[in-house]
């Protein structure tokens, strides 16, 4: 994002919306007068300044660029698709549609490191960290979603070393393991976030077994492990017969 | 990997937040999908929602209600947000009479989502669980501000808009349910509960100062 600075009244009323806190007041130069400017570097081109529609004088503009800077739009700006890896959103539908898909057969767990959330952002860098760090277990990356298309080798979580310094607002490392390697991939992800600079969420999920209990909450339970008392529910009630839909 | 799972707070206020939302599964049943994505939403209308939407046109704080269920899309995702957990039950019941064929996801307090799902004869089929942060937990917000941001999971509701929501409120230019919705239209999904961000916008009013008044 970039803000004309000879349009720009100077009014802030775009700082707030900024999900990085990157819109700062300045001045080119003594007695000239005070506008905001964008640290492009630490700007993800979310958009929600410009989408906010607040600034009175529409001094925000979103250039369009090439690559590699333009993966931080794709991957922070919910409204985007993913041009580079043909795959729209941030994730992949996951749980939302295991009803249908069956992606997470009962024995096997989904397991994800969502990069940058809640709210920091991260580097690539630091998303390739955790990608090294889970490919040594030996584990197979989702290759739907739109992160694992920078991977350079799947095998060792070596990403494109064009993107590394590209920050983006949230990036999903997903994965679907055997579910015994629930405790080993957590524990790994644990040990690797001393090595990053920014913050990830963990996600779990598992189909629900055939006597109607829990799998993944009882292994965090049997490990002392925490999970949240917030959760999602897939409820089982999509079938291939959509009401309404012919052919 | 989601934008409802990992909301933050605590057991009081979280039972005042419960996301039903649909969508279909690309080259299984997405195909003409829209109309049965359409009549999901109109069901959950007629229960008392807090917020409702698709990321495809937006949130109703930003667009009419009939704008955004005419534009569902068969790429769609449909959210409505529900405070109370009698209206959660009552839509559970009702969607799983209509027999929609879409898939159907409930984020919410586990036992309470699992609770209702039995009132409705419903048997969950796939759960997911937010097993937290990792990393560099100092450059996150105070966790009473998370409470709030954390409820656009794609993270468009920023930290410093709600410090200015707060800012408004204790300086009188907003009410809390003013600032709660105004905090609703950065989130396009519909996704963000303005109801609850108003109560956590009262409680904090109360006990925040700030050096920028």
């Amino acid at each position: 994002m970039q803000i004309d600075a000879r349009k720009c009244v100077g009014c802030g009323q775009c700082r707030p919306f900024c999900t990085m806190g990157v819109i700062h007041f300045t001045r080119s130069g003594k007695g000239t007068k005070v506008h905001c400017t964008v640290d492009e570097d630490e700007c993800v081109d979310c958009g929600i300044c410009y989408r906010s529609t607040v600034c009175p004088v529409e001094a925000l503009h979103q250039p369009i660029h090439g690559w590699p800077r333009s993966i931080r739009g794709t991957f922070s700006n919910p409204l985007a698709e993913h041009k580079e890896t043909r795959v729209p959103g941030r994730g992949t539908e996951e749980m939302k549609t295991n009803d249908i898909t069956n992606r997470y057969k009962r024995g096997y767990a989904g397991m994800a490191a969502e990069m940058g959330r809640p709210g920091t952002g991260a580097r690539m860098r630091d998303a390739e960290k955790v990608f090294k760090a889970l490919a040594k277990l030996g584990v197979e990356f989702e290759t739907n979603n739109p992160l694992t298309g920078l991977l350079k080798d799947k095998e060792t979580g070596e990403m494109n070393p064009e993107v590394l310094n590209e920050k983006v607002l949230s990036a999903i490392i997903e994965m679907i393991i055997p579910i015994n390697m629930v405790i080993p991939v957590l524990e790994t992800m644990e040990r690797v976030a001393e090595e990053i600079n920014t913050v990830f969420s963990i996600d779990l999920v598992a189909r629900i077994d055939e006597d109607l209990s829990d799998p993944v909450a009882r292994i965090m339970r049997e490990n002392d492990k925490w999970i949240s008392m917030n959760g999602k529910a897939n409820l089982g009630l999509g079938h291939l017969n959509v009401k309404g839909a012919v052919g | 990997m989601s934008h409802t799972l990992h909301r933050q707070g605590n057991e009081d206020n979280l039972q005042e937040d419960y996301i039903v939302f649909s969508m279909t599964a690309k080259k299984f049943n997405e195909v003409n999908s829209r109309h049965a994505l359409k009549e999901f939403l109109r069901i959950l209308d007629k229960y008392e929602h807090v917020n409702l939407g698709d990321m495809k046109t937006g949130g109703k704080f930003l667009v009419n209600k009939e704008q955004i269920i005419e534009n569902v899309a068969d790429t769609s995702i449909v959210h409505a947000v529900f405070s109370d957990r009698t209206q959660l039950k009552a839509v559970l019941k009702e969607l799983k009479a209509a027999d929609l064929g879409v898939s159907v996801i409930v984020s919410g307090m586990v036992k309470h989502v699992e609770e209702a799902c039995k009132e409705a004869g419903i048997e969950r089929h796939t759960v997911e669980y937010s097993v937290g942060i990792r990393g560099k937990l100092a450059m996150l917000p105070e966790d009473e501000l998370l409470e709030i941001t954390t409820m656009c999971g794609h993270g468009m509701v920023s930290q410093h808009l709600v410090r200015q929501m707060l800012i408004d409120l204790k300086g009188g230019r907003r009410t809390a349910q003013e600032a709660g919705e105004y905090l609703a239209t950065p989130c396009v999904c519909g996704a963000f509960n303005p109801r609850r961000a108003q109560r956590l916008l009262e409680e904090l009013a109360e006990i925040w100062c700030f050096d920028e008044v």
